[in-house]
Parts: C-alpha cells; structure tokens; sequence
C-alpha cells in the first residue's frame, strides 16, 4: 500500500512535464478542492459535524490576504496565515456557538450556512472591502507577491497543500485526537458519559478545519486573481467543498482526494462534451444524475467501497 | 421617518408574508414527516411556476385557478422522487440525503433551463393587477390574494393531517415509524404520500406565487435557502409555525429595507435565525425533542 | 491524434512555414486549387452559457458565431491567406475558477487569441491566463475598470513586458459620466429642470459599479438635480414594495433604475401600483429595461421608460440586416447590446488579423495598438480605438426609450431614430 502511494506521488511530480497546461490547470483544481475537502473532512467527516458554509473561510482567508498585500504592501506568504487566523476565528465563533448550545445535523448546517450568506452581504455592501465590484489582484508574475509565470509552481504549491492536508488528516486519525472526533461522531452522549471533553474537542477539529480552509483563501485569490462575494462566499462554492470529501467518504484519509479526483474530471468531462447549442446546461444534468447514482449506489463513499473490492492482504 | 412608509412597509411585509408562507409549508410537511431535507425544494417550486406559467401562455389558464393542476403534477413528481430515489438511502447517513437531494436539484434546475431557456419569465394574471386604496396606504391585491390562499391552504393541511386516515397514518408514521409498521401501515406508500403532498403543495406555491415573483431556471437556490429560514424559524414539522414564521420573516425583512438599507434586508432574517438556533432551535412552535 | 503542442513557439513556426510555403508556391503561380489552403486560425470564445448570465452569454455566443460565419463566407482573413476563422467554444458557468479552466483549455485546443467573457468575475480570472500564455485577449464585454487597468499598471511597472489584454466596451466610470451627461442634454432639449432624481438599483457587481459611477459623475458634474435617495436590492429581488414605497416617500421627480431583467419586472410595475408620480424614469444603463421578453412581459409599464445604455447603430443599413438574421437564428431576439458587442469583437478581431499579417502574437499585440476601425456596427463616438489602458474612448452609451413598445435610440441627436418624449404623459 505504502508503494503504492509512494509510486502515485511519484508520477504527480512528473506529470506537469509531459502533459499540456489545460491538464496542468484541471490537476490543480483537482488538488486544491481535494485540499479544501481534506480540510472540511476533520470536522465534518471525522467529528461528523455537517458545515455547509465553509465558503466562507475561505472567502475571510482570501480577502484578508488580498487586503494586506493590496493596502499594506504585505506579501500573501505571510498574509495566508494572518488570513488563516482569521478564518480560525470565525470557526471558533461559530463552533462555540453551535456546540455550546447543542445545536446537532441538520440545524448545525443551517447554521454554518447562515453565517457564510451573513459574510457575504456584508462583503457585497461594504465598500471597503470592494462591494459587489470583489477585490483585483494585478498580474505581475513576481514570486514574492505569491504570483508565477509559470502555470507549474501553482501545480506544486497545491500538490504540496493537498499532500500536507492529507498527512495531517492521516496523523489525526492514528492519534488520540482522531479516536475522539470518531467516537463524538458516532455517539457524542456516550462520550461524554465517560468524561470526554466534547466542547473542547469539536472546537479543536473546527479550529483546525478552518484555520486551513482560510490559507487555502489566499491560493483561491492569487491564483484567480480575483475575489467577488457571490463567488467566493457563496453557496456552491460551499457545496463543491463538501461534495467530494462525502462522494469520496467522509471521514477516511483517502475519501477527498478520491471524491476530487472522480468529480473535477467528471465535471470537466461534461461540460466539454455536453454543453452544446440548444443544449446549455445538458452537461449539468448529467453531473446531477451521476451525483444521484453515486449516493444509491455507493452510500458511504467511493473509498470504503473500493476498500471492500480491495482483498486485505497479510500485512 | 415617514409614518406612511412604516406603516406601507408592515403593511406589504405582513400581506408579503403569505407568499413566504405558502413556500415553506410544503418543506415543512416533508421534513416533519420523514426527517427528509428536500434541498431540491427550490428548485421543484420552480417548476411548479414553470408549469403554471405553460398553462397561462398555452391553455389560457389563470394561475389562480391552474394551481391544482400544478399541485397534482408536483405530487407525482414527488410520489416518484420518494419511491424511487429517496427511500433507497432512509438508512444511510445524514450526508447522503443532503447529497442526493442536491443532485435531484442540479438535475431539476437544468432540465428548466433546457426546456424554457434562461430568461426570467412572468405570468401575467388579470386578477392580481389591482390596488386598493386606504388614504395613502395601498394593499395590493394579488398579495391579498395569496395571503387568503395561504391561510387557506394551511388550514386544509392541518385538517388532512388531523382529520384523515392518510394524514393520521402520516403523523403515525412520523412519530414512530415501527410502531406504525406493527399495526399493519404500509409506511413505504405513506411516505410516499406524504413527500407527494409536501411537493403538492410547493406545486402550489409556485402557480400562485407566479404571477408576484418573476422567475428564471436558477431562482431554485434563492427560494430553498429563504424556505429553509422560515421553517427552522418557525420550527420544523409545525404547520402553524411555517405560517407565523413567513410572515414575520417577511415584516422583519420589510422594517430592515425602511430603516437599514434595503440591500442588507437579507441580514435580518439570517440574524433572526441565528437567534431562534441559538435560544429555542426546535423554532418558535416546535416541539423540543429535536 | 497528435498532440497539438501548447508551447506556443513551435506552433508558430510551424504556421510561420506554412505561411511561406504558401506564399511561395503562390509566387510560383501554381493554380489556385492547388495553393496551399492555410490552417484556420482558432479564436477562443468564452462566454457563461449556463447559470444565471445564461441568457447574455448565450446572446454573445450567436453573435460571435454570426460574425465568424460573415467573415468566413467572405473568404477568411485575406492576409492569412483566406484562413477561415474557427471558433473554439467556452462556457464560464459564470463562475471564475471555470472561467480560468475554460481559457486554458481553448488556449491549449490550440486557440490563438481569446474573446469573452461578460461577467468581470470570470473575465479577470482569464486575464493571466492570457498573460501568462501570451495569447491576445479581446475583452468583448465586461465593465469592471481593474481588468484592463491592471495589465497596463504591470506593464507600466515593468512586471510585464506586454499588455494582451484589451478591451472594446464602456468602462464603469464611462456608464457614469455619459449617464449623467445625457441627463442634463435631454432635460434641457425638453425645457423641464427636475430637481429630485432617486438612484434606486441591484446591489450585484454592474448595479454596484454602475450606481458609484453614475455618483461619482454626479458629484463631479453638480448638475441642477440632486440624487435624494440611493435604494440599492439584493438581486435577484423576490419583492420591491417597500423599496418602491421608500423611493415615494423621497418625493421623486424621476426614477433612476439601474436593474436586472428579473428585478425590472418586479420594479416597474411596483411604480405603476404605487402610483408614483414622476416625471419619467430614466436609467443610467442597465439590462431589463428595452429587451423583446422583457417587452413581452411588460408591455405598457415598459412605454416611455429611458435608459443610457451601449446600443446598436440601428441607422446603419448594415446592422438592420444583421439583427434580421439574428432574428431568425435566435428564435425571436432582438439584436442587442450582449450579441452586438461579440459581432463587433469578432469583425473586430478579423481586422486586426488582416493589419496583423501574421500569427504571431506580439505582431497581434502591436497590430491591436494600431487600431482605427470605423466599421463597427454599435453606436460609438467615433472609431475604435484602444487607449494606454486598453480601454476603447470611443466606446459610449445611447440614450434609447421604449415607444410604442419598441427601444429605439434618442439621444445624442446624430443617433437618434426618433425624438423622444419627456416627461412622459400623465396616466
């Protein structure tokens, strides 16, 4: 198993070289939702704590880089984690007040999602932070504002994030940290009948899961060059965050970057071939079936099945 | 401040109220009877303004009356949407329920925009052009409309669901769906039924709501995210509630576009749900074993 | 099949040889049958032909399209040899992270220069793109001043060597001024001074953009009217009542909307019920207010309704024909600013290819420079032409209004198809 992960990192590094920079694009975006999933994946999948409105750390990570190097000359390499401080922040608002006041599933949700469309009226009615208009990043190509000529660094940059997420996910979960979140996920009253902090522990797993989101904020900004609320604090945005780590399988290491690696593909893949004249919007039909298929078919996740296809080899 | 436009204000937000009301009651239907999150809610109203929008160009239909046609055709929509999809995953986590109603909506959404193409469409209705004047203040009567309907249609809920054997076995179900089983309901077809009447009366809201909101393909999101805000405010499951809560969501809204500034109503009703999730989160009329 | 390769040398040289084999066997006067035809030069189209722009995007698509089969039917660019212009689609989805991906993949289909995208969101994610892979980016529509203003910035700076990026539609601050320029013109020509004028609009990126331009020139201007209230929505609307009553209650003389075909349809005839009292209402450029379904839906609340919007020359003999066949092509549309501004872009774009000679983008870069292109089929203020920014001067608003159910142009005079009417009738 080891090999082979070794081997797929492997052929990763060597790719930019040999295919094209359309593909070198797509790859990104495969790594960096993976990245942002693997995020979300500590406290929606591992401490089972459904948020919806993970847009909006990174909209907070974004902006607050964006901000700084735009007002104050600062480069995002230092503004990412003012930006991630941030996000942390307002993750821990936000989780003190649904944990503390017990709010489970589904009013969880609503109220990660609440919080997200609260940041984004205000970004869009607060000219100081650019309104409706977003925020504009120049294009200049220099490494020190976190800009590269070359589509290549930004591969590795969110090739080096996703791997980095992962790495800690796969820590968490061999550490006591990850049998807590596991157990409140599974039944947080028998946790805290034996005495477990919950409080405290899902306020780490949503401390941490935002903290990460909000870095990931700055890539999104530098890398799009641009920040507008609807985009980057809206819903859908939240969606494709947390589609790929439950298509994957929430609460597995691998259940993100499986869950990205089926869904960009897929997406890219229909909208080429779908989305023809009278046709618009064919390709998301499509996206939208396959979407159903994989929940009737594959309720955990895509990796817990493969994992079943898979025979346990002696160790 | 104008003293007549506070008043208008409270004035339209409380009539704007009913168009609010009608839209949640049907979630709230859904989500009391089989802990089910219709996220394809939205999108499914939509389509019920599209059908009504078909017969008023087409037929020659009003909407006031079309209505019933779009509520029976919603039903099968929904009846199909239970049995089919729904009910394959009743015991697979929370997420996947999210997920596959998600993907029920992106393919609502855009089976819309393939069908009536992307402009935001209208229907015209000769009845709900009017005003009534009281001095300087205005009641429109399309809303007046909608606010008599919506009371109406709330009241015909509750009393299939006090009243019927369906409704009872519904409410049966909900409450304690083996119970239910052992004394012999056939809870597979009453859930059916119930996610039927729930997307029965979306239809309905839709139609009526037509000829007030105009609509595009993508106004799906909008509706289910405001629909999700009232029934939690209101308290999920409750019927009375999603009636109350739309209206004073709806006044809230109004009172914040008079003295804030009208872009920013949205924040209003998102704070009073943070406060009803807060302090008293099974909503203003629910029961609290949420 | 092989792999067309991205890196942009090898591809010219390549086309560059090909160039010079044709030129040379046509030197030799070998039959024209048998000259070499050369390969068609690909243009990258990217507009948001799914999501909530749907209905622009899919206007700017066809008119691009149109534009490309015209310039095709034509005989191709004749400087490339009659290459024939092939149009590699793209679709934003109205989302920034597609747009950039879309751009990308055009480019490396093979695209040699770019045109799109509408939205400001996903046109400035494409912008790098054409930066960084130094493809010509003819922005066809799209107002948000930092898209063209920051290349030159970087340029002038000296991070970048050179600006591809260029763009052929009114800039933000240019909606403002020219807004409230005719303003003032059409009050006077109608001998009536308005004093209170009520900016309501959709509070989304153009409401936005467009609401502080169309101040700021206020500010600027100090004309005899005051602005006396500002009432932005959130778009889309679900209900305009209270904002209408607020507007009512700032006691009008005209109603300034800047809105969205959803939100029109809500706006106007909220002002109708209210009964507002006005003398018109005036918009300072926006969609919603003169297209064929708004008209459908409208009807008379839409009669007399004014807006400063970038419009098609409709004198021209040659834009009537155009907006006959896009009649045909697109089911019913009328012809307008979205599908005009992506014809003009693409006639655009067939010229500077011709002035160009050459296929090499920098050669394009300089050639786009040079523009002076006075064929457009929009109204502008003279011919195209492209600023330090890269921005086009010349690209201007008309004043048009809704009569007898029909937008027509009315202002400046040398534009105008019909005189207008202001104030409107009382009802």
């Amino acid at each position: 198993m080891k090999l082979l992960a070794l081997l797929a990192v492997a052929v990763l590094v060597g790719l930019p070289w040999v295919v094209g920079s359309y593909l070198v694009t797509v790859m990104i975006f495969i790594f960096f939702y993976a990245y942002l999933g693997q995020a979300w994946n500590i406290v929606g999948g591992y401490a089972g704590q459904l948020s919806a409105g993970h847009a909006a750390f990174v909209g907070i990570g974004g902006y607050a880089a964006a901000l700084l190097s735009a007002r104050a000359g600062l480069s995002p390499w230092l503004g990412m984690w003012i930006g991630g401080a941030l996000a942390a922040a307002l993750g821990a608002v936000i989780g003190y007040l649904g944990f503390r006041f017990g709010l489970r599933g589904f009013y969880f949700v609503l109220l990660t999602v609440a919080f997200a469309e609260i940041c984004r009226v205000v970004a869009l009615n607060v000219d100081a932070v650019g309104g409706a208009l977003g925020l504009y990043i120049t294009f200049t190509g220099d490494p020190r504002q976190f800009q590269f000529q070359d589509n290549r660094v930004y591969y590795y940059i969110a090739l080096v994030l996703m791997l980095a997420a992962t790495a800690l996910v796969w820590a968490i979960e061999r550490h006591r940290f990850g049998a807590y979140l596991t157990a409140i996920r599974q039944d947080e009253s028998a946790c805290e009948a034996l005495g477990v902090d919950t409080l405290r522990v899902k306020m780490l797993a949503m401390i941490l899961s935002s903290f990460l989101t909000g870095i990931g904020g700055t890539f999104y900004a530098f890398y799009l060059f641009s920040l507008q609320p609807n985009a980057v604090f809206g819903i859908p945005l939240s969606v494709e965050i947390v589609i790929r780590p439950i298509v994957g399988g929430a609460g597995t290491v691998m259940g993100p970057l499986l869950g990205s690696f089926i869904l960009s593909p897929l997406a890219e893949i229909s909208r080429t071939y779908f989305a023809q004249g009278g046709w618009t919007g064919l390709h998301l039909i499509v996206y939208g079936v396959l979407l159903i298929a994989v929940v009737l078919f594959l309720p955990q996740g895509a990796y817990p099945a493969l994992r079943r296809l898979v025979p346990r080899r002696p160790a | 401040m104008d003293a007549t436009l506070v008043g208008q204000g409270l004035l339209s937000g409380f009539l704007f109220g009913g168009v609010y009301s009608l839209m949640a009651v049907g979630l709230t239907l859904i989500f009391g009877v089989m802990r089910v999150v219709n996220f394809a809610h939205g999108d499914m109203m939509v389509w019920g303004m599209y059908m009504a929008w078909l017969l008023s160009v087409r037929a020659g239909i009003d909407p006031y009356v079309g209505f019933l046609v779009c509520a029976a055709g919603l039903f099968v929509l929904g009846f199909v949407i239970q049995r089919g999809l729904v009910e394959r995953i009743v015991d697979a986590p929370h997420e996947m329920q999210i997920l596959l109603m998600l993907g029920v909506a992106l393919v609502l959404e855009n089976a819309a925009l393939v069908a009536f193409g992307p402009d935001p469409a209208r229907v015209r209705s000769p009845v709900a052009q009017g005003t009534i004047w009281l001095g300087p203040i205005f009641v429109d009567v399309a809303r007046l409309l909608t606010f008599a309907l919506a009371m109406v249609l709330t009241a015909a809920l509750w009393l299939f669901l006090t009243r019927t054997d369906l409704g009872r076995s519904m409410r049966a179900a909900a409450d304690n769906p083996y119970g239910a089983r052992v004394i012999g309901t056939d809870v597979r077809t009453v859930y059916a039924a119930a996610f039927g009447v729930g997307a029965a009366c979306v239809g309905a809201a839709g139609a009526l709501v037509s000829p007030i909101l105009p609509f595009q393909p993508t106004s799906g999101l909008g509706l289910s995210v405001t629909s999700f805000n009232i029934v939690i405010i209101g308290g999920m499951g409750s019927l009375p509630g999603a009636f109350v809560a739309g209206i004073l969501v709806s006044v809230a809204e109004s009172m914040g576009a008079v003295f804030l500034s009208p872009s920013m109503k949205e924040l209003v009703s998102f704070g009073l749900l943070i406060a009803i999730l807060l302090f008293r989160p099974a909503g203003l009329f629910g029961k609290t074993a949420a | 099949m092989t792999n067309r390769t991205s890196r942009g040398t090898d591809r010219r040289t390549f086309l560059k040889v090909t160039g010079a084999a044709a030129g040379a066997s046509a030197l030799v006067g070998f039959p024209a049958v048998l000259r070499a035809q050369a390969p068609a030069f690909k243009i990258g189209v990217v507009h948001p032909v799914t999501g909530p722009l749907a209905e622009p995007g899919q206007a700017c698509r066809l008119g691009a399209q149109m534009a490309a089969d015209a310039i095709n039917a034509a005989g191709g660019i004749k400087a490339l040899n009659g290459a024939k212009l092939e149009l590699i689609f793209g679709d934003t989805q109205t989302k920034p992270d597609v747009g950039r991906t879309e751009a990308e993949r055009v480019v490396t289909q093979g695209a040699q220069m770019l045109m799109g995208s509408f939205d400001s969101g996903s046109t400035a994610a494409m912008v790098p793109v054409a930066q960084q892979r130094r493809v010509p980016f003819l922005v066809d529509i799209a107002a948000a001043d930092p898209i063209t203003a920051n290349v030159a910035k970087s340029v002038r700076d000296g991070q970048q060597k050179v600006q591809y990026v260029y763009r052929n539609f009114p800039t933000g601050s240019s909606f403002g001024r020219k807004a409230v320029q005719y303003f003032g013109e059409v009050f006077k020509e109608a001998g009536v001074s308005p004093k209170r004028v009520v900016l309501m609009y959709c509070n989304d990126l153009f409401g936005q953009n467009n609401a502080k331009g169309f101040q700021a020139a206020h500010a600027a201007a100090k004309p005899s009217w005051e602005i006396v209230d500002v009432i932005p929505w959130p778009e889309p609307p679900q209900d305009l009542s209270t904002e209408v009553s607020r507007a009512k209650a700032a006691k009008p003389d005209v109603i300034a909307p800047i809105t969205r075909p959803a939100s029109a349809q809500l706006l106007l005839p909220e002002i109708r019920k209210q009964r507002l009292d006005i003398m018109g209402i005036v918009g300072p450029g926006s969609p919603g207010l003169y297209e064929a379904g708004q008209l459908a839906v409208l009807k008379e609340d839409l009669e007399y309704v004014m807006a400063s919007t970038p419009w098609a020359n409709f004198k021209n003999p040659r834009t009537q024909k155009v907006a006959e066949d896009y009649l045909k092509r697109s089911g019913g549309k009328t012809f307008d600013t979205n599908s005009g501004y992506s014809y003009d872009g693409m006639m655009l774009i067939a010229d500077i290819l011709e002035r160009a000679r050459s296929t090499d983008a920098d050669t394009i870069v300089e050639s786009i420079k040079k523009t002076n292109y006075g064929s457009g089929l929009m109204q502008y203020a003279g011919p195209i032409v492209f600023d330090e920014i890269g921005d086009n001067p010349n690209a201007v608003t008309t004043m048009i209004q809704v009569l007898g159910q029909k937008a027509v142009a009315v202002w400046p005079k040398d534009a105008a198809v019909q005189k207008f009417v202001f104030p409107r009738p009382k009802r």
